[in-house]
């Protein structure tokens, strides 16, 4: 009875094997061959720019405190006209784990996470990424969100009211009802 | 027995005079209650309408009811409840309401991470906006280098004005406009003239007030090393804590202390900090002006000490162990030492060590009749705004001073001259007014009034009631762990050892006595015999950059000691933070660790004082006695050391009693025609925070301060040691016959307050 039984069995395995001829290789030859992923992928972060142009990341270190490894290391600085910008951003790619938490803190859409997972070097120290290394020349993921625009501070191309959904300045002095 | 409220079924401890939400936060409950105009140093306004509680009334008659928690005194065993739909809408509307027209910009917002506004509005679950309309806007104003504005975060919780105008009695900023266009700031773009001005950044709930200076090296506060640490600017010692990151030094906030600064910094204690990131500061070591390395300085040092030909200085600036080691090194090797650079100064200190126990600033604050002497707020400001507080209290406050000081302008101002200045506090042993108040408290700048006006007081004090007491004040952090070594003549001592040629270096623990000290015009007449200078500073100073070796020592948050404050009060303070090389910084790279002689990078911060003495001691085969003998002295002076963290320990009197016996010093007679000296003192000026880059900014311009009914333009002085020309600045309300002048000229004339000087006017062409 169990004989029988396991010559059924025997039989359709290898009806499935059987089937799959002639459906072609579903494995690729990875690295040769690119993977194609999907747009939500979580590789390693970088750095975007605004609509502008200009980088997007204003040093808040929010993402620096919440990342889980503490492999993000920041300093902030100041332009000419008050704007915030990170003076030196480093990242060490060897201790991300890719987990996107910075990109879900980042209040300004700055970093965002690539697609590009693998690498390598030699020496650890060549995993540590400085800015010029993060900072890409696209929006990323997101074409359109400028965090300055919304934002109520006065910058040199922006004076207090122009950002989105503001009243012009009102006159502090005034005691008219 | 113990006085009891119930909030949400909880029993809350308070005691009378608390109200509700006070209680609460005491009894850590504040998470209950949001709340945002109530401030422990600001009391209850009701302006903001957070705090809402249930009450439910004792008797049938009356329906349980919303009201303010700040405004509500708390009375035994009522009922009170938060756990409630009325209370939960009316905390969840006024937050609402509050973020309107809140601008979306916290990551650009320095209050970010420390912002009461965030705190309260996560707790109260505030999260999703509905309002799209759009937001009200202001224009900002320039408030000068120290305070940074942004007027759209406003939540009119009125505690700015509240501190400004009340506590700190300031009047240059205020509340303007009227409905929901009000406007908190000055009349006109300026900066503020409150020497408190830096603690607005710390009432202010909102990123509307914040520091400036912390602006342009900017870390969040999760990111900070903190630490307890006293401030080093004046006599005081009011307690701070500074916050590093990467090895350098960023700001500095106030850390409560009951009975010194519950909640306050003057700006000079706030800013003065960034002497120690100046690009001048000294960090490596200097042999004849130009950089070396550590082992060479420190074998020629050895090699001077050990000719046998060496003087030792400390100084007041220093703290107590630094001081202890010094005196401990110059006791193996039988040298001259002196822990305070003219014998004047030694009087002085010996005065004030010998005076009884001072008041506390807290006890000042509950004073009913108050006497101030000379400029009290530009010596020691938070000593002014104890002063301020009484005041507001109803305090009676008689200021004798030469120079209408703003202390002054809120009290009754005699005129006086300091030379007077002996003769009327012995006066005021009879004064009526004084025998018959419940707290009397006297105050004075230490400076003006010299030691025979020092000694003058102690008299005085002891021939009036018990409830009288007194306190003394002087810019220099450890004036009394310095005055314990000032024995009768050690520094007479020293200068005339270095006049006869018996000694020919000396090695100084942070004095200046070729730069701004007091004498020392003295000490430059000696130069000729001297062969070289060793110095150990944390600041560049005349005698650093004169200096043959310099050594440099850590700031004060880089390393932990002690320092003595006006009251004999021993206060501990920590190491904050190492410094190191700050890798982030490539201007600081540059500036500041510049490649050794070697041509190798220095990772490290500059060490202790009492590294360099015990390195010192090595090459000198003395570590043993040396060792020993500090373990002795400190044993002696400091017994129980403080922890950092805790109040401080008093000063045994045992100690301070035995400068009773110092002798009256004699005050030069100063004739009516004479032109006599006072002491003129900023409140951002002192030798730390004169390396201050931001601070300084905002310093007055040097002349000499006369009566108004002087119209030259020029003045030159000479004294003993020196002649000074300055320009003349007319003083409205000014001592006929008095000039004030900065501590820097009477170092340059080698005279002192209330001594006569020579002038010659320069007539205007
Ligand atoms: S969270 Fe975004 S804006 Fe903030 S520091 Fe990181 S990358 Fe920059
Ligand atoms: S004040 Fe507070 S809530 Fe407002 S922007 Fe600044 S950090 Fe954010
Ligand atoms: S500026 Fe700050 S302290 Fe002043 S009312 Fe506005 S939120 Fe309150
Ligand atoms: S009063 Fe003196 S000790 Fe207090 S903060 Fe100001 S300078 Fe520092
Ligand atoms: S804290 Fe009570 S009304 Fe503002």
């Amino acid at each position: 009875m169990s004989a029988y039984r396991s010559f059924v069995q025997l039989g359709l395995g290898l009806w499935t094997t059987l089937r799959q001829i002639g459906r072609g290789a579903s494995t690729i030859s990875y690295p040769e061959e690119a993977l194609k992923l999907p747009p939500r992928w979580r590789g390693r972060p970088a750095l975007t720019r605004d609509p502008d142009g200009d980088e997007r990341c204003v040093a808040c270190q929010l993402c620096s405190a919440v990342c889980p490894t503490r492999c993000i290391e920041l300093q902030a600085g100041e332009r000419e006209d008050e704007r915030r910008y990170p003076v030196s951003f480093r990242i060490n790619f060897s201790r991300c784990i890719y987990c996107g938490f910075c990109e879900e803190a980042c209040p300004t859409l700055a970093i965002q996470l690539l697609d590009e997972f693998a690498f390598s070097t030699e020496h650890h120290q060549d995993f540590i990424y400085e800015k010029e290394a993060l900072l890409i020349d696209g929006t990323g993921k997101h074409p359109h969100y400028n965090f300055y625009r919304h934002a109520g501070v006065a910058l040199h191309d922006k004076d207090k009211g122009q950002g989105s959904n503001e009243s012009p300045p009102v006159n502090g002095r005034s005691n008219l009802p | 027995m113990k006085r009891v409220f119930y909030l949400d079924g909880q029993t809350v401890p308070f005691t009378s005079g608390q109200n509700v939400l006070e209680a609460a936060i005491a009894a850590g409950m504040a998470r209950q209650i949001p709340y945002f105009c109530y401030h422990p140093a600001l009391g209850s306004l009701g302006a903001c309408r957070q705090c809402a509680v249930k009450i439910y009334p004792h008797d049938d008659k009356h329906p349980p009811r919303v009201t303010m928690a700040c405004l509500l005194p708390a009375s035994d065993n009522l009922q009170l409840a938060t756990v409630d739909k009325e209370v939960h809408t009316e905390h969840r509307e006024i937050i609402e309401l509050l973020m309107l027209n809140h601008p979306l910009d916290c990551p650009v917002c320095d209050e970010g991470g420390q912002c009461h506004l965030q705190d309260m509005t996560v707790q109260t679950g505030h999260a999703v906006r509905r309002y799209s309309g759009p937001k009200r806007t202001y224009h900002d104003q320039d408030l000068g280098p120290l305070v940074y504005q942004e007027m759209n975060r406003c939540i009119t919780c009125y505690r700015c004005v509240r501190f400004y105008q009340d506590t700190a009695q300031g009047d240059d900023f205020g509340v303007f406009g009227s409905r929901d266009r009000v406007y908190f700031g000055r009349l006109e773009d300026g900066p503020l003239e409150s020497p408190f001005s830096g603690n607005l950044v710390e009432v202010c709930p909102t990123g509307v007030f914040t520091d400036k200076v912390f602006r342009h090296d900017y870390a969040r506060v999760w990111d900070l090393q903190q630490g307890p640490s006293v401030c080093p600017h004046c006599a005081v010692g009011c307690n701070t804590m500074p916050g590093a990151r990467l090895g350098t030094l960023r700001r500095v906030r106030a850390r409560h202390h009951p009975e010194i600064n519950p909640h306050f910094l003057c700006d000079r204690g706030r800013y003065g900090f960034r002497y120690v990131t100046a690009a001048e500061r000294p960090v490596q070591a200097r042999l004849h002006g130009a950089r070396s390395r550590q082992d060479v300085v420190l074998r020629q040092v050895a090699m001077r000490l050990q000719e046998g030909r060496s003087g030792f200085l400390g100084s007041p600036r220093e703290d107590v162990q630094s001081n202890l080691a010094l005196f401990a090194l110059a006791d193996c090797l039988h040298a001259p030492f002196a822990a305070l650079s003219s014998p004047w100064m030694e009087a002085l200190a010996q005065q004030c060590m010998a005076l009884p126990q001072a008041p506390t600033l807290s006890d000042v604050e509950t004073a009913d009749h108050l006497i101030v002497m000379g400029d009290l707020g530009g010596v020691a400001p938070m000593a002014e705004l104890a002063v301020r507080q009484a005041l507001r209290n109803g305090a009676q406050l008689t200021v004798l001073a030469s120079q209408p000081t703003p202390l002054a302008e809120a009290g009754d101002y005699r005129p006086t001259r300091p030379s007077a200045l002996p003769d009327l506090i012995t006066g005021l042993a009879e004064d009526v007014c004084l025998q018959g108040s419940r707290r009397p408290v006297i105050l004075a700048a230490a400076e003006t009034l010299g030691p025979a006006g020092v000694h003058a007081l102690r008299k005085t004090l002891a021939r009036l009631p018990a409830n009288a007491r007194a306190g003394v004040f002087q810019n220099s952090p450890n004036l009394f762990g310095a005055a314990y070594f000032a024995v009768d003549g050690h520094t007479a001592r020293l200068q005339h050892a270095l006049r006869q040629r018996q000694i020919d270096h000396l090695l100084c623990l942070a004095a200046d006595p070729l730069g701004s000290d007091w004498g020392a015009g003295t000490w430059r007449s000696l130069v000729p015999g001297l062969q070289g200078a060793t110095v150990l500073d944390m600041v560049d100073t005349d005698t650093v950059r004169a200096a043959e070796a310099v050594l440099p020592t850590a700031a004060f948050p880089e390393r932990d000691g002690f320092f003595i404050n006006y009251e004999g009060r021993i206060q501990a303070f920590a190491q904050v933070y190492r410094r190191e090389a700050p890798v982030l910084h490539p201007q600081e790279n540059v500036n500041s660790f510049p490649a050794a002689a070697g041509g190798q990078m220095h990772p490290l911060g500059p060490p202790t004082p009492q590294y360099w003495l015990g390195r010192l001691a090595e090459l000198l085969d003395i570590v043993k006695p040396w060792q020993e003998r500090l373990a002795f002295y400190q044993h002696f002076l400091c017994p129980i050391s403080p922890h950092p963290d805790s109040p401080g320990v008093l000063l045994d009197d045992a100690l301070r009693a035995r400068f009773e016996i110092a002798a009256a010093p004699a005050a030069a007679p100063v004739g009516t025609e004479d032109w006599e000296l006072d002491l003129f003192h900023w409140y951002g000026g002192e030798t730390l925070a004169d390396a201050a880059a931001e601070l300084q900014s905002l310093a007055p311009a040097r002349g000499l301060r006369v009566s108004a009914d002087i119209s030259a333009p020029f003045a030159t002085l000479s004294g003993p040691c020196g002649r000074l020309r300055l320009p003349v600045i007319p003083i409205v309300g000014m001592v006929a016959g008095v000039v004030a002048l900065d501590q820097e000229g009477f170092a340059e004339l080698g005279l002192y307050p209330g001594e006569a000087v020579q002038i010659q006017w320069e007539v205007a062409s």
